[in-house]
């Protein structure tokens, strides 16, 4: 489903990321970590085609996201790491504003922008203005917006960010619902949501990729026979370089 | 088309629910009573004088309403404009980059056509709420004013002045909106835009000193000396192409300045 080769982003002489390489198949869920600063915002804003990559291709459903990005963008939700508001609106009338920009239909655009409200939890604060709602309430605003039209891929840059443990165990719940249905790349630096929710991570570190595997195949090579090897020490290994 | 209406849409709900546009809908309206009733003043002392001292003296442009008062009322509103419109303008992208909004409508499936021409809907619908509450004066003065030969304005050369004036404002809202694609700082957007309408408004006063070829250059670029004809009812074909060509162009800019996202 997502395909990336070689994705390098350069601004002058800075390099955000270089070379990535990874792919991930339809409904699977990805876990993308690293530090503060090692390049995953970057990476999530090449792959929607808010910026364009220095160099390297990456590909959603097979349509190069450079060369087609309307294709591309028909077929991704996306959570950016500041969950893009207007304050002034209304959740209803916010999620309203993102489903026609998506170009649903006008006759079940009602009934999606509700179907995602609940989803989220939101169905208690629809009619209320942005500005004046919680810092968790608004991350659920922005993981709704991405949710509607219910896109193939899902690109979530710190979904739990700002959340209390309560709402971070429902917004995981509600990820790990979508594998099967969904593609799914989720960046976070809070290790047992990957732990729970993806089968697959990827680390990276200064713009590298410094592992990419199965979770359960990174934890034996990293662990020895150890099964129980947490995911935070092989984080700190890798990252300590 | 659908999404740039929604875009129009979402402008406009935003103008309307913050105190913003409330704020320059309010200094526009102090602005014009001001200068209304100066004029108003003006012609009536003239009048006065000519009642005394015999009616041939009086210089025809103060002979009645319409050329007494509504004429230099619609010029200077247009200068009220100049000064109101950047603030309107200043948010349309501006506020998007500060916000992060803007990767929400860069990562929709939305061509910059649309985001461009959306936007530019919208802060059309806010400048003509301003300056439509300027047709309040003329109405104002058919109510209380009388004449012998019926109506005591001239409604043709009153509606074109404030056709003109609503070219003008739209003139602005293009230029504002391609300055405020530039930068963040709403702040920067409204001064960047002031530093291009004011002294290209002003620009005839260079044609003073130039020579020939030049001046007639300078003066058909001014935005007074377009103004001038059109305020007062004139139509002229130039002009019109002219601000059309104004906007036009400032709409392609802005447009070019959204798809630059895309290879920065």
């Amino acid at each position: 489903m997502i395909e990336v080769q070689n994705l390098t982003k350069r601004y002058r002489d800075r390099v955000a990321v270089e070379g990535l390489n990874f792919s991930v198949a339809e409904g699977e869920i990805l876990g993308f970590l690293g530090p503060n600063g090692a390049g995953k915002s970057t990476t999530m804003k090449l792959l929607t085609g808010f910026l364009p990559p220095s160099e390297g291709v990456a590909k959603v459903a097979g349509f190069d996201v450079f060369e087609q990005p309307l294709e591309v963008k028909r077929r991704i939700g996306y959570l950016p790491e500041t969950p893009p508001l207007y304050p002034e609106m209304t959740v209803v009338g916010y999620l309203k504003f993102v489903a026609s920009l998506k170009g649903l239909p006008g006759r079940g655009l009602r009934a999606e922008v509700e179907r995602v409200g609940t989803l989220t939890g939101l169905s208690d604060v629809m009619g209320r203005v942005i500005q004046n709602l919680s810092k968790g309430y608004k991350q659920r605003v922005g993981i709704a917006q991405a949710l509607l039209g219910s896109p193939p891929v899902l690109i979530l840059d710190e979904p739990t960010e700002g959340l209390d443990p309560t709402q971070r165990a429902e917004v995981r719940a509600l990820i790990k619902g979508l594998a099967g249905k969904h593609t799914v790349i989720l960046s976070t630096h809070i290790l047992p949501e990957v732990t729970m929710t993806c089968e697959k991570v990827l680390i990276i570190n200064q713009g590298r990729v410094v592992a990419y595997d199965d979770l359960r195949k990174l934890a034996r090579a990293h662990g020895g026979k150890a099964e129980n090897v947490s995911l935070e020490e092989i984080f700190i290994k890798l990252t300590a370089a | 088309m659908r999404t740039a209406l929604a875009i129009a849409r979402k402008e406009l709900s935003i103008y309307f629910t913050t105190p913003w546009a409330y704020a320059v809908f309010t200094a526009m309206l102090a602005l014009a009573s001001f200068f209304f009733v100066g004029l108003l003043h003006d012609f009536q002392h003239t009048q006065e004088l000519a009642r005394m001292s015999g009616w041939d003296n009086l210089p025809p442009e103060r002979r009645n309403l319409t050329d007494g008062v509504m004429v230099p009322f619609w010029s200077s509103v247009m200068i009220i404009t100049l000064f109101v419109a950047p603030f309107l303008s200043m948010r349309l992208f501006a506020e998007e980059k500060r916000n992060k909004t803007f990767e929400l409508l860069m990562t929709a499936p939305v061509r910059p056509v649309e985001i461009v021409l959306g936007k530019y809907l919208g802060g059309l619908g806010v400048i003509t709420t301003t300056l439509g509450l300027t047709i309040l004066y003329p109405v104002l003065l058919s109510f209380f004013g009388s004449s012998e030969s019926g109506t005591v304005l001239e409604w043709g050369t009153v509606l074109l002045g404030y056709g003109g004036l609503l070219l003008w404002g739209a003139t602005c809202m293009a230029i504002g909106m391609f300055l405020s694609t530039l930068t963040e700082s709403q702040m920067v957007a409204a001064l960047l835009t002031f530093a291009v309408l004011l002294p290209w408004t002003l620009l005839r006063g260079l044609a003073h000193g130039a020579e020939e070829p030049m001046r007639s250059i300078i003066t058909y670029l001014s935005f007074d000396a377009q103004l001038q004809g059109l305020l007062r009812g004139v139509v002229d074909l130039k002009t019109i192409v002219f601000f059309f060509s104004v906007i036009i162009f400032s709409l392609v800019l802005s447009h070019r300045a959204v798809e630059a996202q895309r290879w920065a």
